[in-house]
């Protein structure tokens, strides 16, 4: 999804600064400070984590900390919610499977 | 260590900071603690104007109110702490906090809860589909990280929730191809519902989600007609290819706080709220609730309720005499009670309202399609016909709000001392068209409309709220209530102000005998 460059209401939208991160080895880029999810939306990234038993998709839903469908593992740290967490320079974000970021953790 | 405050108040949101503020105003020591990373709860994430009087800061937006209760708390010496999630709430009103990795305890000689509410959700085939948000969702996304939540968008639910998202993602500039609602009819203001079905969005009551489709994120929706049972009619399937699906079917309250403290619970039809008297007190002393918490309303009767439980809270530690409080609440219960009335008073929720308070018939074109009917629209006391330019303000049920009235500096219109009445445009003062009505209407019910301009010619004003900004000159389409193309049309006029607040006014010419009709503006 785009972003929103200029508002009828809000106006202009600030201008971050550029940071680039990791998305389960790829660079992608974003603005300092916004949730690790709006990164992820611009760059067309959906799913953030799949189901432990049946392998199902989850992105984000409530966008405010609260359901934890959108948590992911970051730099390392498995069920981080993106939707709350900053984006940092260099972070390394990757897609969760069950509770880790290893692919055979959630398998049928 | 354990730190002592007068008052700890959990959430920094329209309840909590009123509260805070209020409390501090009395000589009170608050600390507020948010789990967010920034206060205002919710309040920053809504850019429409706000219903209500002056008092209410009616015609404010949202975001802006909460920039005035920030300012507030910190003229009042409100300290607020962020990302500190409050886990519990023990014996002796003593609250542990989980702030970083850390979890420190605190005592509260008093302890307000205001932690407001979460959002429902329902299930259906696919509702999990990455692409599947909540409304609260899409607001957060586009308002506060300015980005568009989806493309093309379908909205489930009709409260004022569903319709004022609606509006703000066509605002982000996003497509939403229809608005579904499993009731038979709408269930938010009907100016919400208008603004949104003019620009031709359309309504389907009585509908519901079947099945969300796509393997790894939503790819398209389909819906069905539901009997008087809420069983799906077979044959009436419609699909729509969208990318994200939007729910907002109601909120509940978050008071497992009060529950853990032992506070006197009830269910309610709005959910698992506390047992509280009118300035939020539970049947434990010394705690409190206000706000969505002790029941869902909205931002604006969250921050009177806020006050009122600051100064109970005053009066309940000593800094504030049981005559100043009494006068103070009665003035606070005077501006909610006002909030409360109308066809959406608590008292009338899920029922039909077949008549307004002036006995004239309720819109139900309005109720079950977004829009009043055109051979509807005359029975209005906003609604009427004059030589020269005039206000036609379509405001067709009793909700509790006023701008309207104080915007026309010649004193044109006139709501009276009842606030939930129908505006009524007076006859004997002359219009002069200077459209501080039209900006004023948080509902963006107001028209001008002149009749004859010449050369079979007349005029409509109409609010605008959208990018990009039509320019003088333009051409296109004027589409009806009902959001179908009435007639061509021409911009002669484009009017911004300060005064305004980022509502536009722009004046469309269109065919004399369509200038009741045009409703809208379509560039071509």
């Amino acid at each position: 999804m785009e972003r929103i460059q200029t508002h009828p209401i809000l106006g202009d939208s600030p201008k971050g600064k550029l940071v680039s991160f990791t998305y389960d080895g790829q660079v992608l880029q974003g603005i300092e400070g916004e949730p690790i999810s709006a990164a992820l939306r611009v760059a067309g990234v959906m799913t953030h984590r799949y189901t432990k038993k049946r392998h199902e998709p989850r992105g984000v839903f409530c966008a405010i900390g609260r359901c934890t469908d959108c948590v992911m593992v970051v730099n390392g740290m498995p069920n981080i919610r993106t939707c709350i967490t900053p984006l940092e320079e260099g972070m390394d974000v990757r897609t969760q499977y069950g509770a880790s970021d290893k692919r055979e953790e959630a398998t049928l | 260590m354990i730190k002592r405050y007068d008052l700890i108040v959990v959430g920094a949101g329209p309840a909590g900071l009123s509260a805070a503020i209020e409390a501090a105003k009395n000589g009170l020591k608050p600390i507020v603690f948010d789990e967010n990373a920034k206060p205002g709860g919710q309040l920053f994430k809504q850019i429409h104007k706000f219903f209500g009087s002056k008092e209410h800061k009616a015609k404010i937006r949202g975001f802006n109110i909460g920039d005035e209760l920030l300012r507030e708390a910190s003229e009042n010496g409100v300290e607020v702490v962020l990302n500190a999630t409050v886990i519990g709430l023990y014996d002796g009103k003593e609250v542990t906090v989980k702030i970083g990795e850390e979890i420190l305890h605190y005592k509260g000689d008093s302890v307000l809860i205001a932690t407001g509410a979460s959002e429902n959700m329902v299930t259906f085939k696919g509702w999990t589909t990455p692409g599947v948000i909540g409304a609260g969702a899409a607001q957060t996304m586009m308002n506060l990280h300015h980005i568009k939540p989806g493309n093309k968008v379908l909205m489930l639910g009709s409260g004022n929730v569903g319709l004022v998202v609606s509006y703000q993602l066509m605002q982000a500039g996003c497509e939403v191809v229809a608005l579904v609602d499993a009731a038979p009819r709408i269930g938010g203001y009907g100016v919400h519902a208008a603004k949104i079905a003019r620009c031709g969005v359309p309504f389907y009551l009585s509908h519901t989600i079947v099945e969300v489709t796509g393997a790894e994120a939503v790819n398209g929706v389909t819906i069905a007609k539901l009997d008087e049972n809420f069983k799906f009619i077979e044959g009436t399937e419609k699909t729509f290819e969208v990318d994200t699906v939007c729910v907002a079917v109601g909120l509940s309250p978050m008071s497992q706080l009060l529950k853990q403290a032992g506070c006197e619970m009830k269910d309610t039809p709005g959910g698992f709220v506390p047992v509280c008297d009118d300035s939020g007190a539970t049947s434990i002393p010394g705690i409190y609730a206000a706000g969505d918490v002790a029941g869902i309303e909205e931002a604006s009767s969250a921050m009177i309720e806020g006050r009122m439980s600051g100064a109970r809270i005053a009066n309940y530690l000593g800094y504030l005499d049981e005559d100043a409080l009494q006068a103070r609440l009665a003035e606070l219960e005077q501006a909610l009670s006002s909030l409360r009335k109308g066809m959406f008073a608590p008292e009338n929720r899920g029922k039909l309202v077949t008549k307004t308070e002036e006995g004239i018939d309720t819109s139900m074109s309005l109720l079950e399609k977004g829009y009043v009917a055109d051979d509807e629209i005359e029975k209005y006391p906003g609604v009427t016909k004059g030589s020269g330019v005039h206000p036609v303000i379509e405001c067709t049920q009793n909700i509790p709000c006023n701008p309207c009235q104080d915007a026309c500096p010649k004193g044109c219109i006139s709501i009276g001392s009842n606030i939930t009445s129908l505006p009524v445009v007076k006859g004997d003062v002359a219009c002069i068209g200077c459209g501080m009505c039209v900006a004023s209407c948080s509902g963006q019910a107001i028209f001008l409309v002149e009749d004859d301009i010449g050369d079979g010619y007349g005029t409509v004003t109409l609010p605008y709220e959208f990018l990009p900004l039509p320019e003088v000159g333009q051409k296109g389409i004027a589409l009806g209530r009902d959001g179908k193309e009435v007639c061509k049309a021409e911009v002669i006029n484009v009017r911004s102000s300060t005064a305004f607040d980022h509502t536009h006014l722009l004046t469309m010419k269109v065919s004399t005998d369509m200038v009741m009709k045009a409703r809208f503006f379509k560039a071509e």
